[in-house]
């Protein structure tokens, strides 16, 4: 048992080597990528809005976010709560008001919070790696293994930035959540707000399924264990 | 060597230093909706009038607060949540079903709460929510929905409404096409004839009627259960400060009774802070309006926010509620003992429009010279001929649905004359049965006033 306990360790871990000196040796491009990720995301969302509802957005508003996150932590008690109000704390909101009917109405917007952007870069951290790993010069697994890394990949990318979607829609009770998403997507209203719990979940199978991705891309085929 | 004033100045002057180092930063943030008439008493009034402001306690451990009052307005009781969970409002004041969801989101984390403490107004039967159709469209009853598209803002109170409307119809959800819109973007269908139906909240229908661009063919109620509105506050805030919750509902109350004292003084000001018109906003706040201006929490209302999170829990999966937990009448309590009023008595004091508004007068709102009451239907019509024979120009008038007491346009009322004269009528169906059964004849205001001259 010792012994098959140490191959899957040193399997792992060389891995993980493998994975690091990957990333090292294209740091840039791996960062340059993660990085756009995250813009193409928002400014895909903006988009998504702009098209769906036909309009564009006539109003933004910047939060004080820092002050904010400061009055969360000293008015909740419970460290728990404390990090879910604080994931959910926006920054920055770009959308459109509707004019036609009192003082207006935020028909819908895009939200901006630190933690989802943070989690979006994460996700493109994890895209660029696997892009590197699966790239002809680095690739060290057979074709059957890269096929499902990328297919497997995908459906993790697809699952965190879903889950990731902070736009709110007036008939959505107009409060930024990932199902608007859903809703914006098709599916019915009613059960894009039932499916709404099922955010954290969501996001962290996709997370888990991209990490499968990457460790399955790194896996050396049988053939190149040579070194 | 300073003189005894000198010492005397400069110690008092060190003394005022002192007690404004200490003084305490109070912050009370509100967060109200201009765009839900059933909020205004505890929103926009307070607000404007800053009936809040005059009753915040100055005296023992308040005596050095400086007070920093803010009000946000949202469309819709959602947002207001967020924002009380990060504590950037105290208070919170939504509807029925927005205030469900605010009180259960709360009591699923684990160290927040939100107290309910004070109701703004209500409706016994549910009036304020309504289905409306295009103007002219041949739709007159909620059974004529069957197959047809319906839109409505999922997840707020008018939801709920169409909801059990339609089931208690006989309506199954598969037999007709439930849409998604907001207030805004149904009403604009509405008028440009794209949709069927839409059902909505206060003021949204009767502002498609003031507009003429849509007629009710269902009220909220007639589904029986009370439409009510009310105003939630942080648990933590309201143990720190007890007073400055009882001194909200205190401005809530006068609030209520600022609107009964003088109605169209009060939505000729309300139209000027939220945009709405005064004639829509009359038609709530008037003598014989929708809405009944009362802060005091019913058992009825606790049963109807049961019911209503029984709906929510189905179809939208929120967490559970402990309404003892949850409700309390202690400040609405200490704010009638301050105010020197019995909480009981209003608290058992019900109106139901059926009844209230019987014997109530019909109205014409003149544009010059304001509004005027006629006992009879007949008179009411007879004053319009002569108004409109002046080239007069009237914003509204308004007439009492005779099954339910609901106050009406009486540009979108069914008048039906029989051998003792008119009687009005919100929905068709109504109108035409007491008809058959009278030998009357159902027509519009415009036949109506015809018959006038024949």
């Amino acid at each position: 048992m010792e012994k098959i306990s140490a191959i899957v360790v040193r399997t792992m871990g060389e891995k993980l080597i493998f994975i690091a000196a990957t990333i090292r040796k294209d740091f840039w491009s791996w960062f340059v990528i993660s990085f756009s990720f995250t813009a193409i995301y928002y400014m895909v969302l903006m988009l998504g809005l702009i098209i769906r509802f036909d309009s564009l957005p006539n109003y933004v508003n910047a939060y004080g976010w820092i002050d904010n996150v400061r009055t969360i932590i000293q008015s909740t008690p419970s460290i728990t709560d404390t990090l879910i109000i604080i994931n959910d704390e926006w920054i920055f909101e770009v959308g459109f008001m509707n004019y036609d009917f009192g003082t207006g109405i935020s028909e819908w917007s895009l939200f901006l919070a630190p933690t989802k952007i943070l989690g979006v870069f994460l996700l493109g951290l994890l895209i660029a790696t696997n892009y590197l790993l699966l790239r002809p010069k680095n690739r060290v697994c057979n074709d059957v293994r890269a096929r499902t890394s990328v297919t497997a990949s995908g459906f993790g990318a697809l699952c965190v930035a879903l889950a990731s979607i902070t736009m709110s829609w007036v008939v959505c009770c107009s409060t930024p959540t990932w199902v608007v998403g859903l809703a914006m997507m098709g599916l019915g209203v009613s059960t894009s707000l039932w499916l709404e719990p099922m955010g954290v979940w969501v996001n962290l199978l996709g997370f888990g399924v991209l990490l499968i991705a990457i460790l399955s891309a790194a896996e050396r085929n049988r053939s190149s264990f040579t070194d | 060597m300073l003189n005894r004033k000198q010492l005397v100045s400069i110690v008092s002057v060190m003394a005022v230093c002192a007690v404004n180092a200490h003084a305490e930063k109070i912050r009370i943030a509100v967060g109200h909706q201009s765009m839900c008439t059933d909020t205004y008493t505890a929103g926009i009034v307070v607000k404007e009038l800053k009936l809040l402001e005059k009753y915040l306690p100055t005296s023992g451990k308040y005596e050095t607060a400086e007070y920093d009052v803010s009000w946000s307005d949202y469309s819709s009781g959602g947002p207001i949540t967020n924002q009380m969970m990060a504590n950037k409002l105290n208070f919170g004041v939504m509807g029925d079903y927005p205030l469900i969801v605010n009180g259960a989101k709360f009591q699923a984390t684990d160290s927040l709460r939100t107290k309910y403490v004070a109701g703004t107004g209500y409706n016994l039967k549910g009036s304020g929510n309504a289905i409306v159709v295009p103007v002219d469209s041949d739709i007159y009853s909620i059974e004529e929905l069957r197959g047809k598209s319906v839109s409505v803002p999922v997840g707020s109170a008018a939801w709920g409404m169409l909801l059990k409307g339609m089931r208690d119809t006989g309506i199954k959800t598969s037999e007709y096409n439930l849409k998604n819109q907001s207030p805004a973007v149904g009403a604009a269908n509405i008028a440009a004839n794209k949709i069927d139906a839409h059902g909505d909240f206060c003021p949204w229908s009767e502002l498609m009627e003031f507009r003429g661009t849509g007629r009710k063919i269902y009220d909220g109620s007639e589904t029986g259960v009370p439409y009510l509105h009310g105003v939630v506050v942080r648990e933590d805030f309201a143990d720190q400060y007890p007073e400055i919750v009882t001194a909200f509902i205190k401005a809530v109350y006068e609030a209520g009774e600022w609107i009964r004292e003088d109605p169209v003084r009060a939505v000729d000001l309300m139209e000027k802070w939220t945009g709405v018109e005064k004639e829509v906003l009359y038609i709530y706040f008037s003598q014989g309006g929708h809405l009944t201006l009362d802060p005091t929490i019913k058992p009825q209302w606790v049963d109807a926010l049961k019911f209503n999170h029984g709906v929510l829990v189905q179809e939208k999966s929120i967490p559970v509620l402990d309404f003892d937990e949850w409700i309390t009448e202690d400040y609405l309590k200490a704010a009638y003992s301050d105010l020197g009023k019995d909480y009981q008595m209003e608290k058992d004091s019900v109106v139901d429009p059926a009844i209230e508004n019987s014997k109530l007068p019909m109205e014409i709102w003149h544009s010059r010279e304001g509004i005027s009451s006629y006992a009879s239907i007949d008179e009411f019509l007879i004053a319009i001929d002569q108004f409109r024979k002046t080239g007069a120009k009237l914003n509204a008038t308004y007439v009492y649905d005779i099954e339910t007491g609901l106050k009406l346009f009486g540009k979108t009322a069914f008048f039906v004359k029989t051998d003792s004269g008119f009687t009005t009528f919100l929905r068709k169906p109504d109108a035409d049965k007491f008809a058959l059964e009278k030998s009357g004849t159902v027509m519009d205001i415009e036949s109506a006033l015809a018959t006038l001259s024949s």
